[in-house]
Order: structure tokens, then sequence, then C-alpha cells
């Protein structure tokens, strides 16, 4: 080996203390860009709150009104009344929505976990949705479930999942449609329960299987689309599935429908 | 004698809102925006129901209860209002002697029947 061959150790050294100026700078990049992360994750879950207030106020003013407390309304002016009241409702809904992402986001959600019944809270979310799903005619049913084991999990947060997912494929089916929830059980000692939220709805192309659970995301994304809302629904239901350290993915056919899947460990260590 | 409501909400908007239904509805309203304020009005004059707000901006509306409790002029109804709805929150407020934990924006229909079943 020539002499020319060999590393000049100088220059070695001036190569390794650029190295790491360059991975000090790449760390304070990230630490940068995680407290400007925090900041705008305060800044979303302060305005949701004080968005909140006036908009109940607003609310609680169009129904003293609908409800004719300040004197008589015909039937026009009730409607209209009745419209305030109801855009109103749907903002709270959309503001709560931000909210609760927001706080899954944070390092400190915690869950309180008890042992209850899931078809128990199946049923709560169907009756909670039954309104909505009449409206265009959809049916929601629970195939089957009634002999299964209590769960030991979040009974708000997984209520929060399910509400969210039934809620979704109501959105996303046509009138007419079918939507429901079944359950099986998996693993070696069928240690893990699914649970399918199916819909005949329109369905999601393979590209976009991923897509649907990303924050913000929506398939669609135009300002025409069809279907509008805070796109966080599944980022949410993904969040709190995976506190629970279960998974959630969906399988789906163009024109045909949907079925989203999540799992829980049907008994974990009990805290 | 009609019947005297405590308003105690720090956001004026909403106070005016719920001022204008309880009023229209009946009762007697009075109304306080924080914890201090609260204690006050609930001590100067017997409340029959107090409607509670648990974020208020000198403290947990729950304080409100505590101190009351410790001077003996506890109302004879407590709803709780809150932002948010999760189980936690709301068994510390029924822990606490709420009758009732009350999500807002509450409908009028719901917290009017509330109170007719709650004020005999």
């Amino acid at each position: 080996m020539s002499m020319s061959d060999r590393p000049d150790p100088a220059a070695l050294k001036k190569r390794l203390k650029a190295l790491e100026a360059q991975a000090k700078e790449a760390q304070r990049t990230i630490d940068e860009l995680k407290s400007r992360d925090a900041l705008k994750t305060q800044f979303l879950s302060n305005i949701s709150h004080d968005l909140r207030t006036p908009l109940a106020a607003i609310i609680t003013h169009a129904e003293i009104l609908r409800e004719g407390m300040l004197g008589q309304l015909n039937s026009k002016q009730r409607d209209s009344v009745s419209g305030i009241v109801n855009g109103g409702q749907q903002l709270i809904d959309m503001i709560d929505e931000i909210l609760t992402y927001v706080r899954s986001a944070g390092d400190q959600v915690s869950l309180a976990r008890t042992d209850f019944s899931i078809t128990e809270v199946v049923d709560q979310v169907r009756m909670l949705n039954q309104a909505l799903a009449a409206k265009k005619g959809l049916t929601i049913e629970r195939l089957n479930g009634d002999d299964l084991p209590p769960v030991y999990a979040d009974r708000d947060k997984l209520k929060h999942v399910l509400g969210n997912l039934i809620g979704n494929a109501i959105k996303f089916t046509p009138d007419g449609g079918r939507i429901w929830i079944s359950f099986s059980r998996r693993g070696r000692n069928s240690e893990e329960l699914v649970v399918e939220v199916g819909d005949t709805g329109r369905g999601i192309a393979r590209d976009h299987y991923e897509l649907v659970f990303r924050e913000f995301a929506q398939v669609d994304a135009s300002p025409s689309r069809s279907h509008h809302g805070t796109g966080l629904g599944l980022a949410i239901a993904r969040k709190l599935v995976e506190l629970h350290s279960g998974t959630i993915w969906v399988e789906s056919e163009l024109g045909k429908g949907s079925r989203f899947y999540f799992t829980l460990p049907i008994n974990p260590p009990h805290d | 004698m009609r019947a005297r409501i405590l308003i105690v909400e720090d956001s004026q908007l909403v106070a005016e809102a719920f001022s204008i239904l309880f009023t229209e509805a009946g009762y007697e309203v009075d109304t306080a925006a924080t914890v201090a304020e609260a204690i006050d009005r609930a001590t100067s004059e017997a409340v029959d129901l107090m409607l509670l707000d648990i974020s208020l901006p000198d403290g947990n509306g729950l304080e409100v209860l505590e101190a009351l409790r410790a001077r003996d002029s506890l109302p004879r109804v407590t709803l709780a209002m809150t932002g948010h709805n999760d189980s936690n929150s709301r068994l510390k407020c029924i822990e606490a002697g709420c009758a009732e934990v009350l999500l807002k924006p509450v409908p009028i229909g719901e917290l009017l029947r509330h109170i007719e079943r709650l004020l005999p």
C-alpha cells in the first residue's frame, strides 16, 4: 500500500467533526419540530374548547326560540330556527372529534379499563345510530356475540371506536343498504377478539386502505366532495385501538362495500 | 314562591341564554361567573337549584360545593355541566353530590325536564 492510499488522520478527524456537527444540527431540528408540534396541538385543543362555548350559547338561544318560549313561531320560522340548532350541533360534533383526536394523540392518555360486555356496548351504539340510519333506510344488525366472555378495556374509548366505524358506514352506504357487526376469535388460544363492522357502501380502493386511517385524510379531499367531516374519525379509531394493543384494518371491494376489522386481546393482564 | 336558580358559568353568552330560558320558564334567576362569586351568591340567599359549570376561571366548579358544604349552605339540588363526557369526571361530580352531570350544550328540553323532576 502506498502512502497516498492511507487515510489521512487529519482529514478523517475533520470529516468526523463535520458528521458530529451535522448530527447535532439534525437533533436540534427534531427538537424544534417536536416543540412546534406540541404548540400546535395545544392551540388546537384551546381553540376547540373556545369555539365550543359561544356555539353552545347560539344553540341554546335558537332552542329557546324554536320551542316558542319567546312567542309562537309559524312553521317556516320554526324550520329556519331548527336549521340553526342542527347546524350548530353538527359543528359541536366536529369540534368534539378534534378534541378527542388531540387528547388521544397526547402523551398523557390513559386507559380506564374495566370488564364489560362488548355486545352490550355494540347494542348501545346501534341504538344511538338507529335514527340516523333509518333516515337512509339502512339496517344495522349484530350477527353474533351473545356467548362472548367480557372484555377488559376502556369502555368509553371502545364505544368511541364503534361509534366512529358505524357512523362512517352510515355516511358512505347508499340508501337501503346494510351495516352489520360480527365477532370472531383468532390466535392459538383464541386469545384475540376480532370485531368486524361491515357495510354495503361504495367501498375503498386498495391504494387507499392505509390512507383512510391517516389523520385529516379523506379519499376525496376536493372542495366539491360529497362527504364532509374532520377526516379524523378513523385516525381516532386507530389510535384508540392501538392504545389497547390491538390492530385495525380494512378490506373492501369498490362498489360492493367495506369491512373494517379491529382486534382486542380477550384476557389481557388486569392492572 | 318561585324556585331560585343560580347559574354558575363563566361565559356571559351561555349564562345569558340560560337566564332567558329559566326566567321564561318561571324561575327566579341569579348568576355567578367564578368560584368565589358562586360561594358569595349561594351563601347570601338560599338557592333551590344550582347549575354548575365545572371549569371556572378561578378553579374547579366542585370547589363551590365543598365550600358551601362547609358553610352548611348547599343548594337543594346541583346539576353539573361539563364540556367533556368521560366517566371519570362524571363520577367525580356525582361523588361531590351533583344530582346529574350534563354535557354542554345541554338541550333545553332535557334541562327543563331534569329541573321539573328535581324541584317538585
